[in-house]
């Protein structure tokens, strides 16, 4: 039957025992998974808080969590990457809000439709065809299910002020997030 | 929302999705949040895990930038200095003190071992329920490969080894209907440590495009899917090199396995 990918699963394996080390407060592990994710991370939350002053204080912190946190690391609930960068979004999305640069946008639904531009430095731990299947998942998605799908992942916004901001009614926006969802999973089940 | 659901259905789905997605006002993101850990529901848990997987996926759509070489510093400073305290022990601290903490410590034990039991099955029921979901979706992608393998139209591709790699073969079940490679090889064994197979659509004009980037399990074998994109159909060939470990833009190594369309 057909399989994950062995690289994948090698890459997952050692992030593992990076996390089990980093539990036993290893310091050198912690180095490793930082080397490994640092520009991954960092480009996820300078996307979201939109400085790099304040996208280095929070990748510290995104990282510092990692290290205090590894214990408690679960892992029937995903990958370490998606861990990660779901602290990374969180951690990011706090400083957004906490700075009040968080601003609803109801002038301007059109900024959210250009699809993201092509990667300006290559990352060495990102393998290109990830990328590329990335791309191509949220590119064949609808425009009215892309845009609030990154609407509330890189700016936080709830499906209200989505719908707000939109001008669309609640449960259309609700059910276009599903959607799209849904899209995406099935479209990228190979790198989960 | 304080229990636990016993099947997936559409209101599920769309919270699971709008909690993934970061799409919740504060109170719901709370209390869907409790319910997942509190609740301990593997349903909502299975589905919020995978949705959480695809969707943290997109950071990989964002330009790539490196933060300043002292945020690492900062950091492994911060680790290395985190020892832990150990508390000086109070002056005063006497036998009465000690039977007092051994009498509460005992008591904590025997109401411990009572709760065992109990929390013992209730981890083996989740587990086991957790163990169906698995398999549930296990069988849906196993289903939708035997679809794709019988599905009128299906066209076979088989890859010979080249090279160094002449006993290895592979073969692609192109499913032209929904534009994806079912991919499986045999007997090529797995890249050096620093190297990488990589899987290739070579169209009749233009560069190859990069499909896979792959390694091989010990035995030699592994079976992928693989997206094609749209602009991968009118095809001449399809290759596997070897390349620096994680992939090139474009091939540089030597050839593995090599089809023609």
């Amino acid at each position: 039957m057909f399989v994950g990918m062995a690289e994948d699963d090698r890459t997952e394996q050692q992030d593992r025992e990076c996390i089990r080390r980093m539990a036993s407060k290893d310091a050198n592990a912690l180095d490793a998974f930082y080397t490994r994710y640092n520009r991954l991370a960092f480009s996820l939350v300078l996307r979201i808080v939109g400085n790099r002053e304040d996208a280095e204080d929070v990748l510290t912190d995104v990282f510092w969590q990692v290290w205090q946190q590894s214990s408690r690391y679960d892992a029937s609930r995903g990958k370490p990457v998606a861990w990660l960068l779901t602290i990374a979004r969180t951690r990011a999305i706090d400083r957004l809000r906490s700075t009040s640069r968080h601003e609803v946008s109801t002038d301007d639904p059109d900024k959210h439709r250009d699809p993201p531009t092509a990667p300006t430095e290559p990352d060495p731990f990102v393998q290109t065809d990830t990328r590329e299947a990335v791309h191509q998942a949220l590119q064949s998605l609808q425009e009215q299910q892309r845009i609030p799908l990154e609407m509330a992942y890189f700016q936080g916004m709830s499906h209200t002020e989505i719908a707000a901001a939109l001008g669309q009614p609640l449960g259309t926006v609700k059910d276009r997030i599903r959607t799209g969802m849904m899209h995406l999973r099935k479209r990228l089940r190979p790198y989960l | 929302m304080s229990m636990k659901h016993t099947e997936l259905t559409d209101d599920l789905q769309e919270r699971a999705s709008l909690y993934a997605a970061g799409a919740m006002t504060d109170s719901e993101r709370l209390e869907y949040a409790r319910h997942l850990d509190e609740d301990q529901c593997v349903v909502c848990q299975a589905e919020v895990k995978e949705l959480q997987s695809a969707i943290s996926l997109l950071a990989f759509t964002v330009p790539s930038s490196s933060p300043s070489p002292t945020v690492k510093v900062r950091l492994m400073e911060q680790a290395r200095h985190a020892v832990p305290v150990i508390q000086p022990r109070p002056p005063g601290f006497r036998w009465l003190q000690w039977a007092t903490a051994v009498i509460a410590l005992a008591s904590v034990v025997a109401a411990l071992s009572l709760m065992r039991t109990n929390s013992e099955l209730r981890r083996e029921a989740d587990a086991l329920k957790s163990r169906i979901a698995r398999l549930e979706v296990q069988l849906v992608e196993q289903q939708d490969t035997i679809a794709t393998l019988t599905s009128v139209g299906v066209r076979v591709v088989d890859l010979a080894g080249q090279g160094a790699s002449m006993q290895a073969s592979g073969r692609i079940f192109w499913d032209q209907q929904r534009k994806r490679w079912l991919f499986s090889v045999r007997n090529l064994p797995p890249a050096p440590a620093d190297k990488s197979y990589q899987l290739w659509f070579v169209p009749k004009q233009g560069n190859p495009i990069s499909a896979r980037v792959f390694n091989t399990e010990a035995d030699g074998s592994v079976s992928v899917e693989v997206p094609v994109p749209d602009n991968a159909t009118d095809l001449k060939a399809a290759a596997v090199t070897t390349e620096p470990l994680g992939g090139q833009p474009q091939p540089t190594g030597p050839f593995a396995l090599l089809g023609a369309m």
